[in-house]
Formats: structure tokens, C-alpha cells, sequence
């Protein structure tokens, strides 16, 4: 990220490695997916792997790190605040869940 | 400051964010419609934890395979779609225009792949509010509706690929348009790289 003026990219030798390291986090991902684990565990793992391959291509490839500081500070803090204020939905799902089991 | 050209200068003060205006309008589609997704990514889950009857479906063959060929084809589009906002940065047009049209074949392929997968669990009995294997009717609603938008806008991304490797042949779009087009191109990426883990693998047997 430049705080001044933006920068020009690395080129494609370096988006090449990126998108090889994209590709293997998707092979990771099948895998631990078939490591059956624990549906709460698998989530927190493959999101966790989603978040990461987002910023990568957030940063490399949608060209974020080389645009200035501002735009960063302008887009980023707000959709991630919209996104965890939508998490106060949550507790209304597991009530849902445990209605329907006491209606069995 | 600067001075725009013309007979009554203008005095233009230069942006805070260092980037064409078509650019910023982009980013600001692009983090609204990132609002959109999660939106519907949060309704999915939503759906999922508030229903006990939940059955993941997918089978490794023919449904996660597949998806892991659409997600191939889509991180290799947005590599073709670098290559194509490099070489337009670089003033190759015709190398800028090749890879444009590559890129917008990925996309097709991608579209296709999906349009076959949906035919084929419509023949299984899949429906928006129809679950053939018995759990959650739910389930149709949530993959039909999260796929379905992120198919509209591989759609939309493939016609506006097409209009732009057009326009940038005929030098009717610049490398700015080119790029502008990349910011989308790789958002439809970016959103795949959680609906693929999230609706597909969550879901897997």
C-alpha cells in the first residue's frame, strides 16, 4: 500500500506464484474438507482459508497494494463494519433451530 | 493543482484518492455489492443453522469435482485478465485484446459449467422450495439463490469483457477501461472463493 501516489504492479512472473498459491489453499480446502471433521470446525477452517485467498486477491490481484493509503481506508473499515453488524442475526437462527426441534 | 486545457482555464484540484473517476466508481460498486453477497451468503447460513433437517447432498463425484474444475477455470481467468490489463498498461493492443477474449472464453466456459450442473440436479428433482433426498426444503433456495447471483454476474462480467476487447481493439477504450474491468473481473473471483467453500464443501457427503 503506498501512501502517496500509486504504485505500478509486480508483473506476471510474481501473479503466476500468486495464483499457484491460490489453487493449492483450494486443494487444502478439498482436503480438510474430506477430513470429516466437525461441521463448526470445517466452517471455521475453510472460512478462515476463504478469508486469506480473498485478501490475496484483494491486495495482488485487484491491485489494492498499489493504490493509495486513502482508498484503502475509504472502502475496507466500512464493509467490514456492515458485515459484522449483520452478524446480530445469529441468535434468531438458533432459536429457529431449537423451535423446530421442540415442535418434533 | 492543475490547469485543464481550453480557452478559459480551469483550475482542477487533483483527486485525494490518486485514481480516474470511472475507477472510484468501480471500487464503490464493487465494496456495495460485496455488502450484497454477504447479505446473501449470511441468509444462507441463517437458513442452514435454523434448520435441524439440514442433509448435505454433494457427492465427491460428479458435484464437488466439478465445482473444483469451475473454480480452475475461474482463478485461471482472472490470471488471463492480469495478463490482459498488463499488456494494455504496457500499450500491446493486440496482446491486450487476445487475453481480454480469453478471459471472456474462461467466463463462458465457466457459465456453461454451471448451467450443466443446474440441469442436472433440476433432473435429480431440485427445486427452489423441492428436496429430492428428503432434509431441509430449504436447501434448493439457498444454493439456487446464492449460485444464481453469482452466475448473473459471471454473465454480466463475460458481455462486458466482450464490449471492452471490442472497444480496446478499435482503441474506442483505453488501459484504464481495461483495468476498470480487471477491479470487476476479479471481484466475481474473490466472491467464489467463499461460495465455493461455503455452499459446496459445507455441503459435501
Amino acid at each position: 500500500m503506498n501512501s502517496t501516489a500509486p504504485a505500478e504492479g509486480p508483473g506476471m512472473k510474481f501473479f503466476v506464484a500468486v495464483w499457484i498459491g491460490l489453487m493449492a489453499i483450494v486443494g487444502v480446502e478439498v482436503f480438510l474438507t474430506y477430513r470429516h471433521l466437525p461441521p463448526r470446525e470445517l466452517l471455521v477452517l475453510l472460512l478462515a482459508l476463504a478469508f486469506v485467498e480473498a485478501g490475496i486477491a484483494l491486495w495482488y490481484f485487484m491491485h489494492l497494494k498499489f493504490e493509495r493509503a486513502a482508498l484503502v481506508w475509504s472502502l475496507v473499515p466500512a464493509f467490514i463494519f456492515v458485515v459484522f453488524m449483520m452478524d446480530h442475526f445469529w441468535p434468531d437462527a438458533f432459536r429457529m433451530a431449537s423451535m423446530k426441534l421442540l415442535e418434533r | 493543482m492543475e490547469m485543464a486545457a481550453g480557452h478559459h482555464p480551469i483550475v482542477m484540484e487533483k483527486s485525494p484518492y490518486g485514481i480516474p473517476p470511472g475507477k472510484l466508481a468501480m471500487w464503490c460498486f464493487v465494496i456495495s455489492d460485496a455488502v450484497t453477497f454477504s447479505a446473501v451468503l449470511f441468509a444462507y447460513g441463517y437458513l442452514r443453522v435454523g434448520s435441524p433437517d439440514w442433509i448435505a447432498p454433494f457427492q465427491f463425484f460428479p458435484t464437488i469435482v466439478n465445482g473444483l474444475v469451475m473454480t480452475f477455470v475461474l482463478l485461471t481467468s482472472g490470471l488471463t485478465m492480469l495478463a490482459a490489463v498488463e499488456a494494455a498498461k504496457q500499450g500491446r493492443t493486440a496482446a491486450g485484446t487476445r487475453w481480454l477474449w480469453a478471459t471472456c472464453a474462461l467466463g463462458a466456459l465457466f457459465a456453461v459449467l454451471h448451467l450443466l450442473e443446474w440441469r442436472r440436479m433440476l433432473e435429480e428433482g431440485w427445486r427452489l422450495f423441492q428436496n429430492p433426498t428428503g432434509g431441509s426444503v430449504h436447501f434448493g433456495a439457498a444454493f439456487f439463490s446464492v449460485t444464481g447471483l453469482h452466475l448473473l454476474h459471471v454473465i454480466g462480467g463475460v458481455i462486458a469483457l466482450a464490449i471492452i476487447a471490442i472497444g480496446f481493439a478499435r482503441g474506442k477504450y483505453n488501459r484504464i477501461d481495461v483495468e476498470i474491468t480487471g477491479i470487476y473481473w476479479h471481484f466475481v473471483d474473490l466472491v467464489w472463493m467463499f461460495v465455493f467453500p461455503l455452499v459446496y464443501l459445507m455441503n459435501a457427503k
